[in-house]
């Protein structure tokens, strides 16, 4: 029954460079992804309408009687802080400044606090902003990143595609390369246009001051790393999801970690918060990192119960490694079962 | 070189809290080169696992397992792009277009984007292309897949129930397309389907499987003759008459509408000669032949 073969030697599975693009492709055709992304463009310009109707460069009058009231209300609270020190009655043990309060400043009561419609300051809202659009970037990237993969699932295109490349670690190479690439860009977005609307903000409804000198390296660090955070959930979320194998489930857990999990370790036990992805997550973003504090009882040397407050300093760096550590778990996880599974 | 080898090859699933089932029990399959290999079986007796060992989509448990001369699944990438598949349902992008779906996967294996528009034209779909995969009929969907499964020129296809959901003129067309490719002596197609009789008109050689084992294979005329029973269908003028000379002789007779139906004959010569000696001319004598489909029922219902 065998004949002689004589055509040519068979074909080699096709190069990465093509499945990269293949993948790319995929991740832009999806109609989920587009849809995503467009609501991500109406939000912004819903927050940049909401943004210039919040805000408003006040007028020189009303810029005066801010200050005035500013300046009252300062004199006022240093006045009672005065009478607070002098009283004498600050119990044993605790300090002054605890008892009663620090010195009142122009910083700790701005006078925009004054004034009835504030105007927008690039040098106090833009850090602020670029956290608040990190967050959302992130809660979109996981989002992003599970449908990717969570669609090749029920659509069963993973099977299909393995009749074209069989060496499974190189297709999900291929989707974990375009999911990073795509979240980098994302998020990079994002922060640009946030950039570009604080700008617009401080142009038509600012305050007129100039950011203070090392401003822009603080603001670019917070995004950059506001970026990296972005590429950290949408990992997650392609992790997760090609974990579950459905992107609805994949949701699902992360809705039930953040609502019942994270509050959870919250009321009982406190102790347990540097481990919460969410912590870590605003820890990776927000200058200098995150001062926890919970509650700790204790015993003193005669055996009486004792209460004290600790407070816990996450930095960046430790933040960092530990997003970067459930990353490669979730996503090594998915990887490893994808290549020693049985696919139908 | 055999396109498929496969050789005490075993696969079982495991099943929480259940015995795991065997699907593959010391199969033994070998596939020549060029031409129509049908690959029948009922439900469950292990086709599609077969299908599946073969592309590297299931672990075999043990076993040698070749795709055109290279180990599976170590070697699969040397040959896959020789190898077009269509598995069970086509598994496309629903929101895609047909030829976005195509020119994906054509990207995905280095194929031309040109070939897409080809294989399009070889399923008769060019004109529906740009329409949304999830607005295709069934036909339609089974098409594309075939198309799909021929994008990359490929040396082996392996079709596991390509008429699904065509109608009669589609089943033709289809038929008549793997008759094409199987013929031009470079391709072989590894048909795996329920239709015996397309099997029997389109395929050369033939494997039947049953509980996880291959119970026959060769050519279809051979596996078929391996299942022939002897019986001929003779016309006389004179049916009773003929019936009682042939039972004298010693022959198994009935009756078969208005002929007779002579069992189990070793000798059609000698039928014809106790016949003429009586008197008795043969105005026909037919062997009657088996069917794929007896053989197929008669193979897959013996005990393993």
């Amino acid at each position: 029954m065998s004949a002689v073969l004589t055509s040519p030697p068979p074909a080699r599975a096709g190069r990465f460079g093509g499945l990269l693009r293949a993948e790319a492709h995929r991740f832009l055709s999806r109609r989920f992804i587009r849809v995503l992304l467009l609501l991500t463009l109406l939000g912004w310009v819903a927050t940049l309408v909401i943004c210039l109707l919040g805000f408003r460069t006040p007028t020189a009058e009303e810029l005066a009687t801010a200050r005035q009231t500013q300046q009252e209300q300062i004199q006022v609270s240093n006045e009672g802080r005065e009478q607070c020190l002098s009283a004498g009655d600050i119990p044993a043990g605790v300090a002054p400044e605890e008892w009663c309060g620090p010195v009142v400043t122009e910083e700790v009561m701005p006078v925009s606090d004054f004034l009835q419609r504030p105007p927008f300051s690039l040098s106090g809202d833009a850090d602020d902003g670029a956290v608040a659009v990190a967050a959302v970037g992130a809660a979109l990237a996981f989002l992003l990143g599970g449908t990717f993969v969570g669609a090749e699932w029920s659509t069963r295109s993973m099977v299909a595609l393995l009749f074209w490349e069989t060496r499974r670690p190189r297709v999900m190479a291929a989707k974990l390369l375009v999911t990073i690439g795509a979240m980098a860009v994302l998020g990079s977005l994002l922060q640009a246009i946030w950039l570009g609307v604080a700008s617009v903000l401080q142009a038509v409804v600012g305050d007129g001051v100039a950011p203070p000198g090392g401003f822009w390296p603080e603001l670019l660090g917070t995004q950059a790393r506001a970026v990296l955070l972005t590429v950290f959930a949408g990992l997650l979320g392609f992790g997760l999801t090609n974990l579950l194998r459905n992107t609805g489930a994949a949701t699902g857990a992360a809705f039930v970690y953040l609502l019942i999990v994270e509050n959870a370790v919250r009321a009982l036990r406190p102790a347990w918060q540097p481990w919460l992805l969410t912590n870590n997550a605003a820890a990776l973003v927000v200058p200098d990192g995150l001062t926890l504090e919970w509650p700790e009882q204790g015993f003193d040397d005669s055996g009486a119960p004792t209460s004290d407050v600790v407070q816990y300093l996450l930095g960046t760096g430790q933040a960092t490694v530990y997003l970067a550590l459930v990353t490669a778990v979730v996503v090594g996880a998915g990887v490893v079962l994808f290549s020693r599974r049985d696919l139908h | 070189m055999p396109a498929v080898e496969m050789h005490a090859v075993s696969k079982s699933y495991r099943r929480r809290g259940k015995p795991p089932t065997r699907a593959l029990d010391d199969l033994h399959l070998v596939v020549g080169t060029g031409g129509v290999h049908g690959f029948l079986g009922p439900n469950g007796s292990g086709k599609t696992t077969t299908i599946r060992v073969l592309l590297g989509l299931v672990r075999a448990d043990a076993g040698d397992v070749r795709l055109l001369d290279r180990p599976v699944p170590a070697g699969l990438p040397e040959v896959i792009g020789s190898v077009g598949a269509l598995v069970e349902t086509p598994l496309f992008f629903p929101g895609f277009s047909g030829r976005r779906n195509l020119r994906l996967l054509a990207e995905t294996a280095g194929v031309p984007r040109g070939r897409v528009e080809e294989v399009l034209e070889l399923v008769d779909l060019r004109d529906r292309a740009g329409e949304r995969f999830a607005g295709y009929s069934l036909g339609m969907k089974q098409r594309l897949g075939i198309a799909a499964a021929l994008l990359k020129q490929p040396r082996l296809l392996v079709l596991d129930e390509p008429s699904n959901g065509l109608d009669p003129a589609g089943i033709k067309d289809v038929r008549e397309l793997i008759r094409r490719l199987g013929s031009d002596g470079a391709t072989t197609v590894l048909l795996s389907s329920h239709l015996l009789a397309e099997i029997q008109q389109v395929a050369d050689s033939v494997s039947i499987m049953a509980r996880g084992r291959c119970i026959a294979s060769g050519p279809v005329r051979e596996v078929l003759a391996g299942r022939s029973t002897g019986d001929v269908r003779i016309r006389v003028p004179d049916r009773a008459a003929a019936t009682a000379v042939l039972t004298a002789a010693g022959f198994r007779v009935s009756p078969a509408d208005d002929a007779l139906l002579v069992s189990a004959v070793s000798a059609p010569g000698q039928l014809t000669r106790v016949l003429a000696e009586a008197g008795h001319y043969l105005e026909e004598l037919t062997p009657v032949a088996a069917d794929l489909e007896s053989a197929f029922l008669a193979l897959t219902a013996e005990p393993a």
